[in-house]
């Protein structure tokens, strides 16, 4: 059987597009695809906890479904009989949504969130709601009603957050996709540590209904994946207008993957140094990463050329001011109700929204504004810009200062101030064995030249290739 | 937790003139305003941290340019309102 199977790899390993396409051709069966991630999760996830709820008996019964519709010739859409987990803050009908708190436990949902729906009708199979940080902000914790992940390169380190379940599962081959939520980081941030593909699409563009809020003007709904081509194809599936949702863009969806293959040559590539290098010195093998990614994306023809923004500084403040205020109107009533039922650290993240001033939220959506003027003034001069994602490679996980002191290093809180699409992705491996990452920036609405410029990195680093050692 | 917290109030990003590093009594007012005498009770430590921080970020946030600028999103009439 030739499905596109890597050399040595089992079908856990198989690519969202290698796998839809085989499922199609009747190359391959949802059933045994869908058996191949239930025995990885069996074998893996005792270890990785990237799971809060495993839905296996429904999975396999979908998967069945979708067996039984492609031997008719009836594919529900591109992501036909594909397995995908589901952070836990984001609605599965019939399934509980704790957003990884005691405050919800018991809590189910009696419909599918938007994207959820998008991604069945596109065919795709959930088969679990996967471990988040408290309410997408408090973690990586130890006093809550279940684990948080470990990351699958090193189960002693951080797999990153708040979308931590997704990034260990779709690194480990728990399964080929997964959605994350993003506010200030929390689907790139477990991108970069686990050395995966993760975006947060423009601000808008996939709708929050049925998603648990964290921030209602910075939460962004994004794909996460292990191939940029990966990552193309779901946001296809999950991105569009809903009348519904009050900060959905008026924008379509479109064919994102429209430019996947049209390499690097004649990019303008705005390079933002001085993140990385001035404002949060970035460790010397992340340095050296980036630099890698520009020298290879020069040699692939892009032009490259310094680009300079706010201060990372600012850029986290104004996010966290924002974020803490709009939080504390959705967790005021339970800080002061049920405060014991928070972890300490959701508990101490939320509760600074009740010493804001509403002046102080007022200011930051001001600064919020030049924010964005600047970042679209550079977008203007160049097609995407390149930065750092995490200045640090994944810290272990039980230690906490370490997590306080690694967790706010990090270049990804800037493009949730202005909403611009934004994505995260390995740019090489640490001598610890633990992925570096970059991120690569865009225009408003053109995730295309994103995945354009990502693809071209992956193609000529084979990114794509590396898998944990793991299984 | 005893004597003054580590921070100082702020007010749009400015240390206020003459504001002292808020003392104890002053945080445990401004948490109780907002409602967080039980976290206050049983979590002193995790209010007092919630508070420097939010004291904290304010302070790293530059006054804009234009004080007439409005904030965002705009007020959009017909549009959802």
């Amino acid at each position: 059987m030739n499905v596109g199977l890597e050399a040595g790899r089992g079908l856990h390993y198989l690519t969202v597009a290698a796998a839809a396409r085989a499922i199609a051709h009747k190359q391959l069966s949802p059933v045994e695809l869908m058996k191949a991630h239930l025995a990885r999760i069996e074998k893996l996830d005792p270890r990785l906890n990237a799971f809060i709820r495993l839905d296996a008996e429904a999975a396999l019964e979908a998967a069945k479904v979708a067996e039984a519709e492609a031997g008719a010739g009836r594919l529900r859409g591109p992501l036909h009989g594909v397995p995908v987990g589901i952070k836990d803050i984001i609605d599965v009908a019939g399934l509980p949504t704790t957003c990884h708190s005691k405050i919800l436990e018991g809590n189910t949902a009696t419909s599918d969130a938007v994207c959820v729906s998008k991604l069945r009708q596109a065919g795709a199979i959930v088969v679990g709601k996967l471990s988040t940080h408290e309410f997408a902000i408090g973690g990586p914790s130890f006093d809550l009603p279940w684990p948080p992940a470990r990351n699958p390169w090193n189960p002693d380190h951080h797999p990153g957050g708040s979308s931590s379940g997704s990034g260990s599962g779709v690194a480990a081959g728990l399964f080929p996709m997964a959605l994350g939520t993003d506010t200030g980081g929390s689907v790139r941030n477990p991108a970069s540590c686990c050395g995966i593909v993760g975006l947060k699409p423009t601000y808008g563009l996939v709708s929050r209904r049925g998603v648990f809020p964290l921030s209602f003007t910075l939460d962004h709904i994004g794909p996460m994946t292990r191939t940029v081509e990966d990552n193309a194809l779901m946001l296809e599936a999950i991105a569009g207008h809903d009348p519904r949702d009050p900060g959905s863009a008026a924008a379509t969806s479109g064919h994102f993957g429209a430019a996947l293959d049209r390499g690097a040559r004649g990019l303008r590539v705005g390079f933002v140094r001085h993140f990385h290098e001035i404002d949060m010195p970035a460790e010397p093998e992340v340095t050296a990463a980036l630099e890698h990614v520009v020298r290879a994306l020069q040699s692939l023809g892009a032009d490259v050329r310094n680009i300079h923004l706010p201060s990372l500084g600012e850029f986290a403040a104004v996010n966290r001011v924002i974020l803490q205020s709009e939080a504390w109107a959705i967790h005021g009533e339970w800080l002061r109700t049920r405060p014991g039922d928070y972890g300490k650290l959701a508990r101490r993240r939320l509760m600074p929204g009740a010493f804001l001033a509403a002046g102080d939220y007022v200011l930051a959506n001001k600064r919020r504004l030049e924010m964005i003027a600047a970042v679209n003034a550079a977008l203007a001069e160049v097609d995407v810009l390149l930065c750092a994602s995490s200045m640090d490679p994944a810290c272990r996980i039980d230690r906490p200062a370490e997590v306080e002191r690694t967790y706010p290093r990090q270049a990804r809180t800037p493009f949730n101030v202005t909403g611009h699409p934004a994505l995260a992705m390995m740019s090489g491996l640490s001598s610890g064995g633990l992925p570096l990452s970059v991120q690569f920036v865009g225009r408003y609405f053109d995730e295309a030249m994103l995945f354009r410029v990502a693809r071209a990195w992956e193609q000529v680093s084979g990114m794509d290739k590396k898998h944990p050692p793991i299984g | 937790m005893d004597g003054p917290a580590r921070f100082v109030l702020t007010c749009n990003g400015h240390r206020l003139e003459g504001m002292q590093a808020m003392d104890k009594e002053l945080m445990q007012a401004l948490a109780r305003r907002a409602g967080l005498d039980k976290a206050l009770a049983e979590f002193p430590d995790d209010v007092a941290a919630a508070a420097e921080q939010a004291a904290k970020v304010m302070a790293r946030i530059k006054v804009p340019a234009d004080p007439r600028a409005e904030p965002w999103p705009a007020m959009r009439p017909g549009d959802g309102l």
